[in-house]
């Protein structure tokens, strides 16, 4: 579709008619400043298609102030080869032709030829609302809508779903969108969107819970019940039988016979008891005459015990006595050799203490010599040591000074040296008598001297010659020389000698009376360390010592006896003759008590055998041990008899067994009671359980499971009527969904394809997404990733415009018309966003015609077309129509 | 010249949980009203006696109510009922009798079988042999005791007992509760009511199942009748009469569709039943979606019918021709979707595809404005 010309009187501001003619094919750039009516034109062609000629609401389309006035629009376009001319009049003069190539139509009809062509519709009441816009009102875009493209879309949807259906060539479902919401509303009123049972299916699911709760419990109740029955019948028929059999009577009697039985036992055990107690005096008896008869046979026995006792004690006694001598002598014999060892030891002690003196008198006398020499020695040395002393003292030196002194001289005589070198000389050879002088000392014959100094050299008779040393060190060495000298007599003087050698003799004479004085003081430290004084008291000690031992030796006895032993042997001797006499002495008062012992022994012996004796013999008690013998007879002879008797009896009673007896009374009688117990029991439970079932017999249990059985079943068919429909819904959802998503998927492809294209002028790395319903959705960029809405208002303006390019290539290829408005778009895209639009809008322009209307025409200049000035045309005169 | 009823297994206390519960209710109502029929039968006959062969009721743990209500629908016949306890009523220690007896609501003309014995009318001239069970479950025939039961010349000896003939009924030779299959000519009797069987079944001449007076089961066994016995004097061949009792038919029918006229068949069938009937239908093989539609119709018209319809069709395929998708308007995917449900029924899902199908079929089949909103 392609406007070629356009055409308004009295709208707005353009009361004289006003003509936009030789509209280009492609892009139209047509500028102005605000309010020179390009807002006014835009107006004016929705108005011509849009607005019913009749309708009341399009007073705006009047110019200010003039309410008579009948806008009029007029436009002229092409569209696949026919030429469309649409003349619109509203308000004061409502009418609408149009003419398509030769046809002519008018009012509604011609209105619905114009909205079928371009795909919109009218609105049946007031003004036109987007909502009936449809495809114009997604390609024409008024100013700053550009980015809101999401209303456009849909309400162009019908119209571009239909232009896909004939490019993809498929046919849309007519009532498909109307069942899958039918099929989801009827699957929502059984699953909610996850799948899990909600409304009545889910209460049926809870309510089934609880009718298998009710049914569970009942049967647990009915099987109590039938237990109890069984219980019942069980316990009745065990009661019955027994109350026929009447087992406790059997066992009563079975108890009797034992109790009899018992008795009968119990009997033979009182007479077992008293014979026993019987035999028991019985034995007592028998055993204390056995003793009886016993002791006084003993007596007898006794008798001759006791008469060998007494031999045997004298015979003792005897040879203890025949011992008495050899003890005596004995003890008289180590007595005397006692005696004589201890005068030997007396004699050997005296001869000790008299050899021990001399040897000590002998030992003084040695120590008075040697101390008396060494006291003749050290005089000796003290005399020689006083002498080296004396000489030391007389020739003392300062041995340093010495030293120094030879130094000293030893440097004078190199002084001299240098200075004879120096020095002039002078030597003469005087003719004998010659009277001469050197420095007023006469001088005669051959001689020479050295001169340092000025000399004056008066030879008589000749004159005086005065001789001045030359040189420049004499001077020095003669003040050198001088100082030495000086120093050498100084030190001569203190050490009081006339010269070194002398001094060198003074110390070699001290030094060797210093040697000798040395000498003599360490001999007389080896003979007299600490002293000569000490010495001679020691000396003098010694001598008194001896002394006193000659005056003790004089007192002294002298030993007289020649046989005296060693006092070493006489002691072995004495302590040995010492302990015989003890050993002696021991003997002779142990042998004295034995004797007393035998001998107080024999004594008792015969006092015993002397009473026995005399009672034994007597008559009585020989008639005594006659009864007594006969009556022990007596005794266990009944005594066999009567144990006898017991035995058997106790035989008689062990085979009886009693102690079982005695259990068989207990079990018999425990088992009567238990049977009567049970018995009881049976009943009291017969009646409990007859209560219990009556009870529960009342409530019906069974028929209450079969009604509660009736519940469960038709709620769990229609719990499965349910859950079958909700498989089945839930199947055909998901399979219309799948082939509308299939379907939807086939339609967004060519529109795809086709925004592909533009956004990658825009934005090579970029994609830009059609969703289902076919609007631009999911925008990537390298790494970003988001809807297009999150995007800038620059950017979403750039989206926008691109999405309905697209939309128009789409339409195009459905052959549907494509007329592209745009009214001052762009102004928040950058200048290199606005140069690619730019390169995008002319792309566009070679397949639809744009009309691109902008108060900027400077932004627009390399859109590659003459821009029209509307101030420029609407000066210009109306060209005739 | 006695005449008697012969009847069993009423089952009172049964309930019916496969049934939505207002036809449950009525099924269980007809069992009340099956008493009265016995004893209006009874005496529009003029029988002497009615016997009961076991299982009067269906559990031991009913109802006081069902107890009361048993007892007073015996009302319309006054003259002697004898009631035998089956394997579910058994003669318990403690039993649904034992309660009956408590409760007091036993009529004096209403005889309790509750120990094995003879139960002799004078006046009618019978002699009844009772062989009750007094437990669940016996291994033993129970009826071997009437070969010593002396009863007097004069009667007419009429055994009655519950269990099954040997040999006869079941293949299971430990089956409980036994009965010789000659017990009959071996005690001497002129008759054996028996019960247990539900279906009216005669044994031998003079041995009989009476079957219950109103069927509860789904099995195509006669059930549904009472007996009326009438037999000179002792030793003289009965004569037995059997005479439905019942208000409900029971039918269970299997059906496999494959072509147009089995569904036309099956319709007219349905159209044919009385409206006393209990239907159990199972289809399967394959419909057309127009087809499933005219079953649909069928079937709801013969539910509000006849008492209770049940349809099984889980095994039967829903396969749509083109002329179903042309009517329906199913264009773009939502042909895809209905070819696709439909190969999906060969599979694991098949189920949930058939019924998808249905409620798809449903949901275009709405006028579009519903369906839009």
């Amino acid at each position: 579709m392609k406007l070629q010309r356009l055409r308004v009187e009295q709208v707005r501001q353009f009361r004289a008619p006003f003509v936009l003619n030789d509209l280009n094919p492609g892009l139209n750039l047509i500028h102005g400043p605000n309010e020179s009516g390009k807002s006014t034109l835009v107006r004016a062609i929705r108005a011509a298609f849009f607005e019913r000629y009749r309708s009341k609401s399009v007073q705006d389309l009047c110019p200010w102030g003039d309410s008579s006035a009948a806008p009029t629009v007029e436009l002229e376009f092409e569209h696949q080869g026919t030429q469309w001319r649409l003349i619109k009049s509203f308000l004061k003069r409502t009418r609408c032709d149009l003419t398509i190539g030769g046809d002519s139509f008018s009012e509604d009809e011609a209105e619905e030829r114009v909205a079928e062509l371009l795909g919109y519709e009218y609105s049946k009441k007031g003004g036109s609302k987007a909502a009936h816009w449809g495809i114009p009102g997604l390609l024409w875009v008024e100013q700053g809508t550009g980015q809101d493209i999401e209303q456009a879309v849909e309400h162009a949807g019908d119209h571009l779903q239909s232009a896909l259906n004939t490019l993809v060539g498929e046919v849309a479902s007519s009532g498909g969108d109307a069942v899958i919401d039918k099929v989801t509303a009827e699957r929502g009123a059984l699953l909610t969107r996850t799948g899990q049972p909600t409304g009545e299916y889910r209460q049926l699911g809870e309510a089934r819970e609880g009718y298998q709760e009710a049914v569970n419990d009942l049967e647990s109740r009915v099987a109590q019940y039938q237990q109890q029955v069984d219980r019942l019948q069980a316990v009745t028929q065990e009661f019955q039988k027994h109350q026929q059999e009447r087992p406790w009577d059997k066992a009563q009697t079975s108890l009797e016979e034992a109790q009899a039985r018992l008795a009968g036992i119990q009997q033979l055990e009182q007479q077992q008891q008293r014979e026993l107690e019987t035999l028991g005096h019985l034995e007592q008896q028998h055993e204390l005459t056995g003793q009886n008869l016993a002791q006084m046979k003993r007596a007898g026995e006794q008798l001759t015990e006791r008469r060998e006792a007494l031999e045997m004690a004298e015979q003792r006694l005897r040879v203890t006595e025949s011992q008495s001598n050899a003890v005596t002598g004995e003890l008289a014999a180590a007595t005397e050799a006692y005696n004589a060892a201890a005068r030997q030891l007396t004699a050997a002690r005296a001869q000790d203490q008299r050899a021990r003196l001399v040897r000590e008198k002998e030992q003084a006398a040695q120590r008075k010599q040697t101390l008396s020499e060494q006291l003749e020695k050290a005089r000796t040395y003290q005399v020689q040591l006083n002498e080296a002393l004396k000489q030391s003292q007389e020739n003392r030196i300062d041995v340093e000074a010495v030293a120094e002194l030879k130094r000293s001289d030893r440097a004078l005589r190199e002084a001299r040296i240098r200075s004879e070198a120096i020095a002039s000389r002078l030597s003469w050879a005087l003719e004998p008598g010659v009277l001469a002088s050197l420095d007023d000392h006469p001088i005669t014959g051959d001689g020479a001297e050295q001169l340092l100094d000025r000399a004056r050299l008066r030879i008589a008779g000749v004159g005086t010659f005065d001789i001045t040393p030359g040189g420049d060190q004499l001077a020095d060495t003669r003040r050198t020389l001088a100082e030495r000298e000086q120093s050498v007599q100084a030190q001569l003087d203190k050490l009081s000698v006339p010269s070194p050698e002398d001094a060198e003799e003074r110390k070699a004479r001290f030094e060797a009376a210093e040697q000798r004085r040395m000498h003599a003081e360490d001999l007389l430290r080896s003979v007299a360390p600490s002293g000569i004084e000490v010495l001679g008291v020691a000396q003098a000690e010694a001598a008194s010592e001896l002394e006193a031992l000659e005056k003790r030796l004089g007192t002294a006895p002298e030993v007289v006896k020649a046989n005296v032993p060693a006092l070493a042997e006489a002691e072995v001797e004495f302590s040995r003759a010492e302990s015989r006499l003890k050993a002696a002495e021991r003997a002779e008062r142990e042998y004295q008590t034995l004797l007393l012992t035998r001998r107080q022994a024999r004594d008792n012996a015969h006092s015993e055998w002397h009473r026995l004796d005399r009672e034994f013999q007597s008559n009585e008690h020989q008639k005594k041990l006659a009864g007594l013998e006969e009556r022990f007879g007596a005794l266990s002879a009944e005594k066999r008899e009567k144990a006898g008797r017991v035995e058997r009896r106790k035989e008689q009673i062990q085979q009886a067994r009693p102690d079982i007896l005695r259990q068989d009374i207990e079990r018999f009688e425990k088992t009567i009671q238990h049977l009567h117990d049970t018995q009881v029991a049976r009943e009291r439970e017969m009646r409990e359980i007859k209560v219990r079932l009556e009870a529960w017999g009342a409530e019906g249990l069974e028929e209450q499971l079969s009604e509660a059985r009736v519940g469960l079943e038709q709620c769990n068919r229609r719990y499965q009527e349910l859950s079958r429909r909700a498989r089945a819904l839930d199947l055909l959802l998901s399979l219309l969904v799948d082939q509308r998503q299939a379907l939807t998927r086939r339609l967004q492809a060519p529109l795809q394809k086709h925004l592909d294209h533009y956004v990658s002028l825009l934005f090579p790395e970029a994609r830009l997404e059609v969703d289902e319903q076919l609007q631009p959705g999911r925008f990537s960029r390298g790494r970003e990733l988001g809807h297009v809405g999150e995007l800038s208002f620059g950017a979403r303006e750039q989206m926008g415009l691109i999405s309905r390019l697209a939309y128009a290539d789409l339409l195009l290829e459905a052959d549907r018309p494509t007329l592209i408005m745009l009214d001052d778009t762009l102004v928040h895209s950058d200048q290199s966003r606005l140069d690619a639009m730019k390169r995008i809008l002319f792309d566009a322009a070679r397949r639809h015609q744009i009309l691109l209307f902008t108060c900027h025409p400077e932004k627009w200049q390399d859109l590659g077309v003459a821009p029209v000035d509307l101030e420029h045309l609407k000066k210009s005169p109306p060209t005739p129509a | 010249m006695p005449r008697f009823l012969h009847t069993a297994d009423w089952q009172m206390g049964r309930t019916f949980s496969r049934f939505e519960a207002e036809d449950g209710a009525a099924l269980v109502e007809a069992r009340f009203k099956a008493i009265e029929t016995l004893a209006g039968l009874a005496r529009e006959r003029q029988c002497d006696a009615v016997l009961v062969a076991g299982d009067v009721f269906d559990a031991q743990g009913v109802s006081d109510r069902t107890i009361r209500r048993v007892f007073n629908a015996t009302q319309g016949f006054d003259g002697p009922w004898v009631l035998l306890p089956g394997n579910h009523d058994a003669a318990l220690v403690e039993s649904v009798w034992t309660r009956a007896q408590r409760l007091k609501s036993v009529p004096d003309n209403v005889l309790l079988a509750l120990t094995p014995g003879v139960i002799t009318l004078d006046e009618q001239g019978l002699a009844v042999l009772c062989a009750p069970l007094t437990q669940r479950h016996t291994y033993s025939d129970l009826t071997a005791a009437f070969d010593r039961y002396e009863t007097p010349g004069h009667l007419v000896r009429v055994g009655l007992a519950h269990g099954g003939v040997e040999g006869l009924l079941s293949e299971d030779i430990d089956a409980t509760n036994p009965i010789a299959a000659d017990r009959a000519k071996a005690s001497r009797l002129d008759y054996l009511a028996l019960g247990d069987w539900h279906g009216t079944r005669q044994i031998d001449e003079r041995t009989w199942y009476s079957g219950t007076p109103e069927p509860e089961r789904f099995r195509n066994n006669d059930a549904g009748n009472a007996l009326v016995v009438e037999i000179d004097h002792p030793g003289s061949q009965p004569h037995v009469e059997a005479v439905a009792t019942s208000q409900f038919q029971w039918h269970q029918w299997r059906e496999a569709l494959s072509v147009n006229s089995d569904l036309e068949r099956l319709i007219e069938r349905l159209q044919a039943l009385p409206a006393t009937s209990v239907l159990d239908l199972r289809l399967s093989g394959e419909i057309t979606l127009d087809g499933d539609e005219r079953l649909n119709h069928a079937l709801s018209v013969a539910e509000a019918r006849i008492r209770s319809i049940q349809c099984e069709r889980s095994s039967l395929q829903l396969s749509p021709t083109q002329e179903d998708i042309a009517t329906l308007q199913a264009d773009g995917y939502l042909g895809n979707v209905i070819t696709r449900l439909r190969d999906l029924q060969e599979g694991e899902q098949g189920e949930a595809a058939r019924d998808a199908l249905a409620i798809l079929a449903t949901v275009l089949k709405d006028p579009r404005g519903e369906s839009a909103s």
